[in-house]
C-alpha cells in the first residue's frame, strides 16, 4: 500500500479518535449531571463553602475561608511549607 | 535542435577569484544525433551540460531550443525556437523536467531508498498519476534488465547496476534529450561498451544525446554524429566521426 | 486539479519514506513532542474539569459567610450576631455555623468537624466521608471512632451514615456531629461560633448588605459567595508555582528540539535536497517535502497527545498529577472529574506548538533548497 495512503487513513482514524472523544465529553457532560447536582445539594444543606481538595492544612482545605495571614500564621517570616500551596492562590480582600 | 550562441558562463563574477568555465562558445546540436563533448578535466564540459539542459543560466549568450514543445504559457508558433536564457527558474524546471534526462558522473541516487522508488522520483512532482509512471518504470526496469533489482537498495548495487539504475530514472519522464556527464568513468571497458549501446537504442528511437567524455570508447564509438574538442571553456575543434 | 492532488500524493509518499528512513531519530522526536503535548494537554483538561466543577457546585454555597477577625486573624464570632445580622434589611436568613478542624495523630491527617444547620445527628453518632471511612480501613455503620476531645479524653462515636462515594469532592473529610458532641470536642467558649452563613433575598444586594455587615460590626470580614467563586477560578492558575514550572519545563524542552532542528539539515540531507533539484524537483516542491514531513509528525503528536491526555485524566484520574496535589495530605478525595473539552486552550497549545514544529522544519530547508541544480553535477 501507498505510504499516503497509509498515512491518509492513519489521519482520518486519528481525527476520528478526536471526535469520538468530543462526542463522549458531550455524553459524560449529561450523565455527570446527577452526580455534580448530588454535589450541590450536599453544598446546599450542610452550607458548605468548599471543595474538598488538599486537607494537609486549615488554609488549604478551606482557601474560600482564608485569609491573607493564614500562610503566615507560624511566624511573620514563615515561608510557604505545603505544597498544595503553590497551587491555591491566596484569598484577595474583599474591598 | 538545440542552438547556442556566444554562451559564456562566469563564477564568482565580480570578485577576485572570477572564474570563466565556459568562453563564448556556439554550437548547434541537431535533433536525434548523438554529440560528443570531448576534452580534458576543467574543460568546461560539465558546466557546459548544465547549460544546455536548463539547469543554469549562461551569463551571456542565447541558447534556443527548436522542435521542442513550448510550454503553454510561451506563445510562439512552434516552428519558431524560444530563448530559454532569461526564462525564470520555474518555467526553466518545467522544461528540464519534460524535455531533459540527466545521466550525472556520480550517479547521484538517493541512499535508503529501494531502485524503483529512486527511477520514479523525478516523475512525483510531475502530477501524473502514480499508476502510470509506476508501469513506466517497470518496463524500463525490464529494458535494462534489473527487474531483479526493483527493491534492492541502491547502496548494495555494483557499478553496472547503479548506472542502468541512473539511466532508467532519467527516462522515466519520456525526454526528447538526453544528457550524460562521464558516463563510463566508473564502468569497466565491457560495460562501457555496454553502456554505448544503450546510446544506440537511443538513438534508434529518435531521442538527441549529448554526453560529456574523455573515454575514447565514447569518442571514438560509431554512433557518435559530432565530436565537439573543448579545452578551457573554448570550443577548440569540431569533427564528424567518418 | 487532480494534477495537483497527484503530485502532493506522491511528495507525502516520499516525505513518509523519508520518516521512516531514520525510524529512530523521528520516532523518539515523535515521542518526545507526544509528551510534551500529552502533559500540558492533561493540565489543561484537569484545571478546566475541576474549575468547571467548582463553579457548578458551589453555586449553591451561603450567599455570604461572615467571619470575625482580632488583628488580621480569624476569631470566633459571638452566636448573638446572627441575630443582629438577620435584622438587616434584604437579609432572608442568617445562621451560626459550627465546624472546626481535627488532627487525628494516629494516621496524621485532618478531619473536618461540622454540625449541620439541621437534623444533626443524634448525640453519641457521626456521619462520616467516604475518605475518612477508607483512612479507618473501611469503616461502615456500627463502627466506632475513637476521638481526642479538648480535655483529652478520648470519646467513642458510632458512624450512622457514611457520605457516598460520589460525593468525596466536597464530603471526603466531613465528620458531621451533634451539637453537644461538638461542644465536648472543642470546649468552645459558650455563645460563641465559627462563623455566620447568611441568605440574601436578592442575590444583586449582597454587596450592600455586606457593606451594612461591616459597618454595624466592625471586625467582621464578609465573604461573598462570588469571592468563593473567585477562588476557585484562580486555582492552578498558569501563574501558581507548581504550573510554572510544569510549564516551562515543556516550553524548554520543545524550545531545545525545534532549535535542534532548526540549525541545518545533515549534510546528507543537503545532498539528498541537492540531487532532488536535480532532477527535476522545484523548490516549492522541496519545501512541500519538508513541509509533509513537519506536519506528519506535528499533527500524530498533537491528536494523540491530547486524546491520551483525556484518557489520562478522565478515564485514570490524572495519576500523574496525584502527587503534586496530594502533596502532604494524608487523606486525599478520590474522585472522578466529568470530561470538559476547552477548544480555545487546545488551539492554543496547537499553535504553540505545530506551528513552530512545522516552521523549525521547513526554515532549514529552505536555504538548501535554494541551492542551484548544477551544484549536484559538481559533489
Amino acid at each position: 500500500m501507498r505510504p499516503s495512503s497509509l498515512f491518509s487513513i492513519f489521519t482520518v482514524c486519528s481525527l476520528a479518535m478526536l471526535a469520538l472523544m468530543a462526542l463522549h465529553a458531550h455524553h459524560s457532560q449529561a450523565s455527570g449531571r446527577n452526580v455534580t447536582m448530588a454535589r450541590a445539594r450536599l453544598v446546599r444543606e450542610y452550607q458548605l463553602t468548599d471543595l474538598c481538595l488538599f486537607t494537609e492544612a486549615r488554609y488549604t482545605r478551606n482557601p474560600a475561608m482564608a485569609d491573607l495571614f493564614s500562610a503566615f500564621q507560624d511566624h511573620p517570616a514563615s515561608l510557604e511549607h505545603f505544597p498544595s500551596g503553590s497551587l491555591v492562590p491566596p484569598a484577595r480582600p474583599h474591598e | 535542435m538545440i542552438e547556442l550562441t556566444h554562451v559564456s558562463k562566469c563564477f564568482t563574477m565580480g570578485k577576485s577569484n572570477q572564474f570563466k568555465a565556459v568562453d563564448d562558445v556556439s554550437l548547434t546540436l541537431r535533433r536525434g544525433k548523438v554529440t560528443i563533448l570531448k576534452g580534458p578535466s576543467g574543460s568546461g564540459k560539465t558546466t557546459l551540460l548544465t547549460l544546455i539542459g536548463c539547469m543554469a543560466r549562461p551569463t551571456s549568450g542565447r541558447i534556443r531550443l527548436y522542435g521542442i514543445p513550448a510550454p503553454g504559457f510561451i506563445e510562439l508558433p512552434p516552428t519558431d525556437g524560444f530563448d530559454i536564457s532569461s526564462l525564470p527558474e520555474r518555467f526553466l524546471t518545467h522544461i528540464r523536467r519534460t524535455t531533459f534526462g540527466f545521466i550525472f558522473q556520480q550517479f547521484n541516487l538517493i541512499r535508503g531508498i529501494s531502485v524503483l522508488e529512486n527511477i520514479m522520483l523525478p516523475a512525483y512532482p510531475t502530477g501524473e498519476s502514480h499508476a502510470v509512471f509506476h508501469k513506466r518504470a517497470l518496463e524500463l526496469l525490464n529494458l535494462f534488465g534489473i527487474t531483479r533489482l526493483a527493491a534492492s537498495q541502491v547502496e548494495l548495487l555494483s557499478g553496472g547496476e547503479s548506472q542502468r539504475t541512473a539511466i532508467a530514472r532519467a527516462l522515466i519522464n519520456n525526454p526528447d534529450v538526453i544528457i550524460a556527464d562521464e558516463p563510463t568513468a566508473h564502468l569497466d571497458s565491457t560495460l562501457s561498451r555496454e553502456f554505448m549501446d544503450i546510446i544506440g537504442g537511443f538513438k534508434a528511437h529518435g531521442k538527441t544525446v549529448l554526453i560529456a567524455s574523455h573515454d575514447p570508447i565514447v569518442y571514438e564509438s560509431a554512433l557518435a554524429d559530432m565530436v565537439v574538442d573543448m579545452r578551457d571553456g573554448r570550443i577548440t575543434g569540431t569533427g564528424r566521426v567518418s | 486539479m487532480n494534477s495537483r492532488v497527484n503530485s502532493q500524493r506522491n511528495i507525502i509518499d516520499y516525505a513518509i519514506s523519508s520518516l521512516l528512513r531514520r525510524k529512530i531519530k523521528n520516532l523518539s522526536l515523535l515521542a518526545l513532542y507526544m509528551l510534551v503535548v500529552f502533559v500540558v494537554a492533561s493540565l489543561i483538561f484537569f484545571v478546566q474539569a475541576l474549575k468547571r466543577e467548582a463553579r457548578l457546585i458551589l453555586g449553591d454555597a451561603p450567599d455570604i459567610v461572615v467571619q470575625r477577625t482580632i488583628a488580621g486573624r480569624h476569631d470566633l464570632i459571638p452566636a448573638d450576631y446572627s441575630r443582629q445580622i438577620a435584622a438587616i434589611r434584604g437579609v432572608s436568613n442568617a445562621a451560626p455555623r459550627w465546624w472546626g478542624y481535627y488532627y487525628d495523630p494516629n494516621f496524621d491527617a485532618n478531619y473536618t468537624f461540622m454540625v449541620p444547620p439541621a437534623d444533626p445527628p443524634k448525640k453519641g453518632t457521626i456521619w462520616i466521608g467516604a475518605g475518612i471511612a477508607r483512612l479507618l480501613r473501611g469503616a461502615q455503620k456500627g463502627y466506632l471512632v475513637p476521638l481526642r476531645n479538648a480535655a483529652r479524653k478520648t470519646m467513642l462515636l458510632e458512624v450512622v451514615k457514611v457520605f457516598p462515594a460520589d460525593s468525596e469532592l466536597v464530603a471526603s473529610d466531613l465528620i458531621m456531629v451533634s451539637p453537644d458532641d461538638f461542644q465536648t470536642m472543642f470546649n468552645l467558649p459558650k455563645g460563641f461560633a465559627t462563623d455566620v452563613a447568611v441568605t440574601v433575598a436578592n442575590p444583586q444586594e449582597i454587596v450592600t448588605v455586606a457593606g451594612k455587615i461591616t459597618e454595624q460590626l466592625p471586625g467582621t470580614r464578609p465573604i461573598l459567595k462570588s469571592e468563593m467563586l473567585r477562588t476557585y477560578d484562580s486555582l492552578f492558575d498558569w501563574r501558581g508555582g507548581m504550573q510554572v514550572v510544569i510549564l516551562s519545563a515543556a516550553l524548554l524542552s520543545f524550545i531545545i528540539f525545534a532549535w535542534d532542528k532548526a540549525t541545518g539539515l545533515s549534510a546528507d540531507e543537503r545532498r539528498e535536497i541537492g540531487i532532488l533539484k536535480s532532477i527535476g524537483w522545484e523548490t516549492t516542491d522541496v519545501l512541500l517535502l519538508k513541509f509533509w514531513e513537519g506536519i506528519a509528525i506535528s499533527m500524530t503528536a498533537f491528536t494523540w497527545g491530547v486524546i491520551l491526555a483525556y484518557g489520562h485524566v478522565f478515564f485514570f484520574s490524572a495519576p500523574l498529577f496525584e502527587h503534586a496535589i496530594k502533596g502532604w495530605s494524608v487523606l486525599y478525595p478520590r474522585f472522578r472529574l466529568v470530561p470538559t473539552i476547552d477548544p480555545y486552550q487546545l488551539a492554543v497549545l496547537f499553535f504553540l506548538t505545530v506551528l513552530p514544529y512545522t516552521a523549525a522544519t521547513i526554515i532549514p530547508a529552505w536555504l538548501a533548497a535554494t541551492v542551484d541544480p548544477d551544484s549536484a553535477m559538481r559533489s
